[in-house]
């Protein structure tokens, strides 16, 4: 079981985030990703900041687990969890998150970000990197875990079976893909678009380890992270992490106009409300 | 291994392959060798180095994408398979994971131009003009068995993307004596060295154009074969000597005749105001080319050695 403290180090965390990801909502004239942000907001808390083993001081370190970020349109999610960890500076990606020059773009660029692994955006691409990633690893002996964020919309993409059939066939127990179950796509539920139910028997009939969380528990995120199976198992593990996008928002949650968008006055001082209620916090 | 050399004699460009990544593999630990299910020449590699052999099935994407990971754990892969998958079906593979990343990967595969005997499914004629259009990728189309080893070789210390065009792969003519020629990654060979007219070809038409060049030497026409193996970036000074030297300029290649070297060439004539007296081009039309040998479908669609031959009796 996870240890109460942690979970609730890590449950602070996720609020925090959750306003600064607002707070850059708010002040970007763009759109951001909101909706998807919120829904892997807690998996990407108790990745970088519990079940990663990752050093912001260190991050060429060959030991170091690596994180691919599948569903790239997150990203900003990605650089706001690992600025918390120390990696980069909040106020900076507020400052100049998608203007010319910036290394903080809408889909990360592993070239102009380092610290970043990978460099995604074009969705379904993400598995296969991280296959031959863990496959370099075991060939080396490397006890790293490799651990790859897919949205469940881009598992529409038939090279993400590509890449899961070969996660098993070269008996990648070091793999990890965390799956943001949110069941929508950009414009469309996705069962009402392609039905991907039973989920979690496609990637078991694909020889995954499988397990089914609920994305926004931190308990159970955390027992997930702490009681993934040996490196020498033949078998990679598909958490598939059952969401709400645009979670902790009223408005935004499983609302099909919400996967990308920027907040008026009104609707930001309701969604920093609301975060703080439903956290129990004060404003 | 290379067996002794006859001028014109066909080898298999697969097999020295095969046996130059077993070479490469002893001495460098972290090249991979990466195959969608073409691995015949492989086995070698496979059976000396079976944790670096990476087959993963009909599955060029992902063969692109796994070997994009490998190149990100510090590794060299390299990939071989058929250029028209390859270069179409892992397009965006290509594009994104490997070149936007600018990877060190090795893209090597056979089926260039309408040399596969397949068909158009297999006949990898718009390659050139789609991995060229690609930033930081280098682009080659070699014929030489032997050149093969060489760049092999070169390519373990060569930053960035590349991709190795092959005709059949089966059956490779052998151009040059092995030893007697450098060969370099952005280079050109002058292969038959002429005052009249130069032919600027890679990939089998280099052979044909040597075989023209001698056929027309008894008519009296003094005529310069540069094997312009590397397409991006190609060797300007060549290009730009040529001009300068033979005035008339004629690409052959077996690719489509827009997107391949002839409109690199003239890409860059324009940009850098260079003015052959003539400059034509053959290849192969706008044309989904139908089945025979890569020799009938030259004659049939206009691009064989009689139609170039004829063009410099005009030219000259």
């Amino acid at each position: 079981m996870a240890d109460k403290q942690e979970v609730l180090r890590l449950e602070n965390l996720a609020y925090e985030m959750r306003k600064k990801l607002i707070n850059l909502c708010g002040v970007y004239e763009g759109a951001v990703h909101i909706g998807g942000d919120l829904s892997m907001t807690d998996l990407l808390i108790g990745l970088f900041h519990h079940g990663l083993n990752v050093d912001p001081d260190n991050i060429q370190n060959p030991g170091r687990d690596r994180f691919i970020l599948s569903k790239g349109h997150g990203a900003v999610c990605m650089y706001i969890a690992m600025a918390m960890r120390g990696f980069f500076d909040y106020d900076e990606i507020v400052r100049t998150y998608g203007k010319l020059d910036s290394a903080y773009g809408m889909h990360p660029c592993k070239v102009q970000l380092p610290g970043v692994e990978c460099s995604s955006g074009s969705l379904g691409q993400g598995l296969a990197m991280a296959v031959g990633m863990t496959i370099s690893a075991k060939v080396k002996g490397e006890g790293h875990r490799v651990v790859c964020m897919l949205g469940d919309g881009e598992t529409c993409e038939g090279s993400v079976w590509e890449a899961a059939m070969s996660g098993r066939s070269f008996e990648l127990g070091n793999l990890v893909a965390v799956i943001d179950r949110n069941c929508q796509m950009m414009c469309s539920y996705t069962e009402e678009i392609t039905v991907m139910d039973p989920y979690a028997d496609k990637w078991k009939a694909f020889g995954w380890n499988v397990l089914e969380i609920d994305g926004h528990d931190m308990n159970a995120i955390v027992d997930a992270l702490d009681s993934l199976p040996p490196a020498s198992s033949a078998r990679p593990t598909a958490i598939i992490a059952h969401t709400t996008k645009g979670k902790g928002v009223s408005f935004m949650e499983r609302a099909v106009g919400w996967h990308a968008g920027s907040l008026n006055e009104e609707d930001f001082k309701q969604a920093l409300k609301e975060l703080a209620s439903n956290y129990g916090k004060e404003e | 291994m290379a067996g002794s050399f006859n001028f014109g004699e066909w080898i298999s460009a697969r097999s020295v392959i095969g046996d130059t990544l077993c070479e490469i593999g002893e001495k460098n630990e972290r090249l991979f060798v990466c195959t969608p299910d073409v691995g015949m020449n492989l086995k070698g590699f496979r059976q000396k180095f079976p944790k670096r052999y990476i087959d993963v099935g009909i599955a060029e994407q992902n063969c692109v994408g796994v070997a994009a990971g490998l190149a990100l754990a510090g590794n060299i892969p390299v990939i071989m398979g058929m250029l028209p998958f390859l270069s179409m079906r892992a397009c965006e593979q290509v594009r994104t994971a490997v070149c936007y990343q600018n990877l060190p990967v090795r893209i090597i595969g056979t089926g260039g131009g309408l040399t596969s005997g397949g068909g158009s499914t297999h006949n990898a004629m718009e390659d050139l003009a789609i991995l060229k259009s690609m930033v930081n990728m280098t682009v080659l189309s070699i014929c030489d068995p032997n050149m093969i080893r060489d760049i092999l070789n070169l390519s373990m210390d060569y930053p960035g993307p590349m991709y190795i065009r092959l005709a059949q792969g089966k059956k490779d003519r052998q151009l040059y004596e092995p030893g007697t020629m450098e060969f370099s990654i952005g280079g050109s060979v002058t292969a038959k060295d002429g005052k009249d007219i130069t032919i600027l070809a890679h990939g089998e038409m280099v052979g044909e154009a040597l075989d023209a060049a001698e056929e027309l030497k008894e008519e009296g026409i003094d005529v310069r074969v540069i094997d312009m193996y590397t397409v991006k970036p190609f060797d300007r000074e060549a290009v730009k000597k040529a001009v300068e030297e033979t005035k008339k300029i004629i690409v052959w290649e077996d690719h489509l005749m827009n997107g391949g070297l002839a409109s690199s060439i003239a890409d860059y004539f324009v940009d850098e105001q260079i003015r052959p007296v003539s400059f034509r081009r053959f290849g192969i039309p706008q044309v989904y080319a139908g089945f025979g040998s890569g020799e009938e479908l030259r004659q049939k669609y206009g691009y064989a050695k009689e139609h170039v031959m004829e063009a410099v009796r005009e030219m000259v």
